[in-house]
């Protein structure tokens, strides 16, 4: 037991106030999900919401939202900022702001962030911001998933560099009219934007109520105790590791169907270097940039899956309990990667669906720091697939459901591989076959664990799951994914895991494979499309299993007496 | 009448009788038999009526709080369960809603993956499909499959089964006649449909929840059969009712049909009992407040009554869990709560517990950590030779000692660091009562806060001046306000149906009909627990959202009618729950009704029979103004307060069961409904 060295305000207050503020982020969170109304925010929780302070450093995050949306806020702040600063503008009082640009800090584009000022005696102090995904934006096809055909980043959809749509108080009705105008769904996704713009609205009125009770001398001093906090907690781990630097490769399908040999498996390439209490990512070797959508916003993207996968490993919450998500966590990891390869790459180069590769540099980062810590990671990770249905329902309204498949986690030391769930940097949720089914003209005719496949080991990979839709009434589907070409590798002498798959059945007739992602596509009513995603890779020596781990399979059917003769040796 | 209320705690169980014409009460308090919890209900039961003069047969109902079917959950133990469910869809109690339950972690388990209710061998798929949105049959069910499934379960040794169809709540046809064939096939078993649990839509969390019931019925059925027969042994036969979640009572019969309604029963009683003690005081917005040397428990009610959870947020032990439920909120903080500085050198408090054993290093058991009960002992805010009327003497050096400890660890003074202790355990209180006052749209300076369990009262006056509570109310036996609960409780029983209706095409007859049906369904059910027509209240509403929205909000139908007005009901809701309103097309999304058998009221007499209350003086010490200072501080003995009689702080009420503490600046005063009220 050691005090820190020097806080700047008491510990019992700066107690109250670290609670305070994570309560603020919490009631955000919990009114953007009740109001907002397309599934993929608040079914899946596909949002972020965030209270930094006036350098936008966050402070505090939302427990119920995912870290791909709330890690990336602080960055789009610093976007704005970089973007009022080009044009001479500056915050006011009641501004509201509306941004999205993934070359000033965005994630990317679909993730439109609202952010409020928060300002004390003429000082701006605060920000109060959300981010969430937003079912279209205008791009060349339906939906904002599954833009792969996009060439640049004009064709993704709207861009909104640091736009004021509510300037000193006076809400701008003309931008909102040009939003309504220019996205498909637009009910749904203006009043999503609506709901951003409320739960923004309650965390600023939450933070003054903040100030007024404590000051904001004590706010800003318990701010800086508290990122100092979560900063000393992650350098003690750091510095338990050795130095030294450790490297490691991931491979990401890319287009398998694209004549041009440049689009298809990429490659993403990590060195990390251990100094003391310091960590640094370095993406050199990383393929370069490429002109369909799988580049990496830099800032956004790639610094949000190294740094939220390193925290993940090293502080991992299930062993040191809730770590307060702040800034103060990124301070001692830094991050290069050359411009122009996928990882940092030159505007205009298409970026919408950065997803997929995003979890690869996270896999990768993790599997280059196992043998640091062979007992906090997974062997290889199976990656998402994201689909978006759509059509055109009776009045000429676009209806537009985004669906996302889950992948599964490798073996861990003592553990088989978590099954079917979402991965790594991202922690959204899959959408009740029984709201789907009331809402669109869609039918889930199968979702279920992928049996039989998972990469063998002393403890085995998660499985993945089938999942099938079938079309009700004509519409089209595009499909952003990946893990149909590498497995999910193993570690330590596991197996690797099992890919992907995708195939599509025209009206009975049989499934017709396809590549881990295309553009959107017509179907007709009874086409269904059938998505498998990747098992997990196995961690040690299938050989070392426990026989009861094999048998507890067998009878669960997850694994078939064949095959377990085969991977294990394992007779009954 | 003569009514008992049990409530079964992991170390006392607590026992109170109620006579409605005399308004006698006596009340007992038994070690609890962990291994059979029935064991120390009965013998208690049969020493309290001895105590009273009077039989057991005489009892006109025995009221229950159990936490058998808690306990199955959180140890998951129970049946050896299968379920049978739509063929391609096998494993969504495995897949859930595919998102982890921690964000950052690699090594987490997933409570449904790592510890199941039914495991992957005892799932079996049958053709089948229902589609939305009328409940249409598109694959009729195979009978064939259901009967070899049977079989295949009855030969895996299973005995409780749940039936988990798509789409069963609209048409719940295929799982009424599965559970036939079932029932059929494995006579005895404990047969459990998801739409017969709670027919309501999203998959995962209905089929977890008919598993849930399907895992902890045979077991809660057993229980609840061997106390019934004891009882009736005792001569009190067919009295038995047992508390549920939401907040009523079921007959034994019901409720071990449906166990699954019962993983809230003991604190549930609690804000039953807390509601009691504010209504007899003439309050009608509460926040219960119930503390014990774990957890702190919360509750709200408002003119419209107790606060229901919203099915969405429901969970116990991390499943979720689609039932009606009293919104209980839960946080580690209480007496025993340990406080440390982390090894990121924060000061914290909680949630770790020192628990009943070893306790606050104050008991002397062997408990080294400082806990909030020694904060509060170092301060003097509690006389070490009156806790718990005497019965346990608390050691003030040991106190002193764990909490020197932590004070140098920190760098601060002894009463700093002992003040800090309370000060933030405080602040987890009062952060846990704002998440449901000021987060919901109530402003907590409306609500009274009415403060039990072992150290409620002792934390509750500063909890309540942090969040500008005016009043705390103290009922009259703080200790036992569950058992209390349980002798308030109305029977309760509740129906829902998911309908899906957008404005502009609401089918009013349709919604008119079906409550109606539900209404007289529910009459039926209470008529047959011997409540008369007179005593029936019937609740009915619909919960509601804009079109497209995912998450509901409950719109009261006061006539058991649809009206316009619902609709504006609605925008006005949101706007209050959510500080905006859309004015979007509104969905209607499930019908609800709820009937109430109404009980006797109980109404205690008031205490203050003679005898000097006060006991003596120290010194104790509070921050005010930003500073420690040290009060003196008198303190008394609350069964001789007179009714009306006013306590200055600093003070500190002493009772058997709790203690009071009154801070500088708070008077407490000896109300006429027993309950004692603290203002500023």
């Amino acid at each position: 037991m050691s005090a820190p060295s020097s806080t700047r305000v008491d510990p019992v207050t700066a107690s109250v106030i670290a609670g305070a503020l994570e309560s603020i982020a919490i009631e955000m969170g919990h009114k953007l999900a009740r109001m907002s109304y397309s599934s993929i925010i608040r079914e899946s929780e596909d949002f972020g919401c965030v209270i930094c302070d006036g350098q936008a450093r966050q402070l505090a995050e939302s427990s119920q939202s995912t870290p791909l949306q709330s890690g990336p806020i602080p960055g789009y702040i610093r976007g704005i900022n970089r973007r009022f600063g080009e044009l001479g503008e500056e915050w006011k009082p009641g501004d509201v702001v509306i941004h999205n640009h993934a070359y000033y800090g965005a994630s990317h584009g679909p993730d439109v962030a609202f952010v409020l000022p928060v300002f004390h005696r003429g000082e701006l102090v605060a920000f109060s911001a959300t981010t969430a995904h937003h079912l279209d934006l205008g791009a060349l096809t339906p939906g904002s998933c599954g833009i792969v055909d996009a060439g640049d980043a004009y064709a993704e959809g709207l861009q909104f560099n640091a736009i004021k749509i509510e300037e000193e108080g006076r809400r701008n009705e003309w931008i909102w009219r040009f939003i309504r105008d220019n996205v498909r769904a637009s009910a749904l996704v203006v009043g999503d934007m609506e709901a951003q713009v409320a739960a923004c609205r309650i965390g600023a009125e939450r933070f003054e109520e903040l100030i007024a009770r404590y000051g904001i001398a004590t706010i800003q001093g318990a701010s800086e105790d508290l990122m100092d906090y979560s900063e000393r907690l992650l350098r003690r781990e750091i510095e338990r590791l050795p130095d030294g630097s450790y490297e490691a490769e991931g491979f990401i399908d890319g287009f398998q169907d694209h004549p041009n040999p440049a689009n298809r498996d990429l490659r993403v390439r990590v060195k990390v270097t251990v100094e003391g209490s310091r960590i640094h990512v370095d993406l050199t070797g990383t393929s370069p940039q490429i002109d369909l959508p799988l580049n990496m916003p830099f800032e956004g993207t790639v610094d949000i899956a190294v740094y939220l996968t390193i925290r993940s490993i090293l502080l991992d919450s299930d062993l040191h309990g809730d770590i307060p998500a702040n800034s103060g966590l990124f301070r001692p990891i830094t991050i290069t990667a050359p411009e122009g390869c996928l990882a940092n790459p030159r505007y205009p180069a298409p970026v919408i669906a950065r997803f997929c590769p995003g979890n690869i540099v996270a896999d990768t980062v993790m599997r280059a720091l196992a043998p640091l810590v062979p007992h906090n990671v997974s062997a290889g990770v199976g990656n998402l697939k994201v689909v978006a249905y759509s059509g055109l329902g009776e009045g000429g309204q676009h209806w537009v459901y985004m669906d996302i498949q889950e992948g599964s986690y490798g073996g861990r030391y003592g553990k088989d591989g978590l099954d079917a769930v979402d991965t790594l940097y991202a922690n959204t949720r899959n959408n009740p076959i029984e709201d789907i089914e009331s809402h669109y003209p869609l039918r889930v005719t199968r979702y279920e664990l992928n049996v039989d496949n998972a990469g063998a080991g002393r403890w085995r990979g998660g499985l993945g799951t089938v999942r099938e839709i079938e079309f009700l009434a004509p519409g089209g589907m595009s499909l952003e994914g990946d893990g149909s070409v590498f497995p999910p590798p193993g570690l330590f002498g596991g197996g690797d895991g099992t890919p992907g798959r995708v195939a599509i059945n025209h009206r009975g007739e049989n499934h017709v494979e396809a590549p881990s992602k295309f553009p959107y596509r017509a179907a007709g009513a009874g086409d269904r499309l059938l998505l498998v995603a990747p098992s997990g890779g196995g961690y040690g020596s299938p050989a070392e299993r426990d026989p009861a781990g094999i048998r507890e399979d067998i009878a669960d059917g997850v694994l078939s007496p064949e095959r377990g003769r085969e991977l294990y040796g394992f007779e009954e | 009448m003569r009514v008992v209320g049990v409530d079964i705690g992991g170390t006392f169980t607590d026992l109170m009788l109620y006579d409605t014409e005399t308004r006698a009460v006596h009340v007992h308090k038994v070690r609890s038999t962990p291994d059979d919890p029935g064991r120390a209900m009965i013998h208690g039961l049969v020493e309290l009526c001895g105590n009273a003069g009077i039989t057991p047969a005489s009892l006109d109902g025995v009221f229950h709080g159990t936490t058998v079917a808690t306990n199955a959950v959180l140890e998951h133990r129970g049946a050896e369960a299968g379920m049978l469910t739509t063929r391609g869809f096998r494993d969504i109690v495995h897949i859930g809603r595919h998102q982890r339950p921690q964000h950052y972690s690699i090594m987490q388990d997933i409570p449904w993956q790592a510890r199941p209710f039914v495991k992957r061998r005892n799932r079996h798929v049958v053709t089948e499909r229902i589609a939305p949105p009328a409940g249409e049959v598109l694959e009729p069910l195979n009978a064939d499959e259901v009967r070899a499934a049977a079989r295949a379960l009855k030969r895996a040794g299973v005995e409780s089964v749940a039936v988990c169809f798509l789409f069963s709540y609209l048409n719940p046809e295929h799982e009424r006649r599965a559970a036939e064939i079932l029932s059929e096939e494995i006579p005895g078993a404990f047969i459990t449909s998801s739409s017969d649990i709670f027919p309501q839509f999203r998959e995962f969390e209905r089929f977890t929840t008919a598993i849930m019931n399907a895992f902890v019925g045979p077991a809660t059925g057993r229980y609840l059969d061997r106390l019934a027969g004891a009882l009736a042994t005792e001569g009190v036969p067919g009295k038995l009712h047992v508390m549920m979640s939401n907040g009523g009572v079921a007959s034994s019969e019901t409720a071990a049909r449906k166990p699954v309604t019962l993983l809230l029963s003991g604190p549930a009683a609690g804000v039953l009992g807390g509601s009691w003690a504010g209504e007899t005081s003439g309050r009608k917005r509460l926040i219960t407040f119930d503390v014990g040397g774990t957890s702190a428990d919360i509750g709200i009610v408002t003119e419209s009554g107790i606060a229901e959870a919203s099915a969405r947020d429901t969970e116990v032990a991390g499943y979720p869990l689609l039932v009606p439920m009293i919104d209980i909120h839960t946080i580690g903080a209480g007496g025993g709560s340990i406080s440390y500085v982390d090894e990121g050198g924060a000061f914290r408090v909680g949630p770790r517990s020192a628990g009943a054993s070893p306790g606050p290093a104050a008991y002397g058991h062997g408990g080294e950590e400082p806990t909030l009960t020694d904060a509060n002992v170092v301060l003097g805010r509690i006389d070490p030779d009156r806790f718990l009327g005497g019965e346990m003497k608390l050691d003030r050096e040991l106190a002193t000692a764990a909490v020197q400890r932590l004070a140098d660890a920190l760098g601060l003074g002894l009463l700093e660091t002992a003040e800090g202790i309370v000060t933030i355990a405080n602040a987890n209180m009062s952060g846990a009562i704002r998440s449901r006052t000021v987060q919901k749209g109530h402003d907590p300076r409306d609500f009274a806060l009415v403060a039990f369990g072992g150290a409620g009262p002792m934390q509750a006056a500063e909890v309540a001046e942090s969040l500008g509570i005016p009043e705390v109310i103290v009922p009259p036996y703080p200790g036992i306000t569950s058992a209390m609960g349980l002798l308030t409780s109305d029977l309760k029983y509740d129906q829902m149906r998911t309908v899906f209706m957008t404005e502009g095409a609401i089918d009013v007859e349709r919604i008119d009909r079906e409550i109606g049906a539900a209404v007289d369904e529910l009459r039926a059910r209470l008529r047959e627990d011997g409540v008369a027509d007179g005593e029936i209240e019937v609740a009915a509403g619909l919960d509601c959202r804009y079109a497209g929205q995912g998450y509901e909000l409950r719109v009261p139908l006061p006539d058991e009618r649809f009206g316009q007005d619902v609709l504006e009901g609605f925008h006005r809701l949101h706007e209050q729950e959510y500080g905006h309103a859309f004015r979007d097309p509104i969905e209607v999304v499930n019908l609800r009704v709820t009937a109430f058998g109404k009980r006797p009221r109980v109404e205690l007499p008031a205490s203050g029979n003679g005898g000097e209350p006060l006991l003596g003086e120290g010194q104790s010490v509070f921050r005010r103004n930003g500073s420690l200072t040290s009060h003196p501080t008198r303190f008394w003995e609350r069964s001789l307060l007179a009714v009306g009689a006013t306590v200055e702080g600093a003070a500190v009420v002493f009772q058997r069961d709790s203690t009071t503490i009154v801070p500088p600046g708070w008077t407490a005063r000896a109300d006429a409904s027993g309950s004692l009220i603290l203002s500023r």
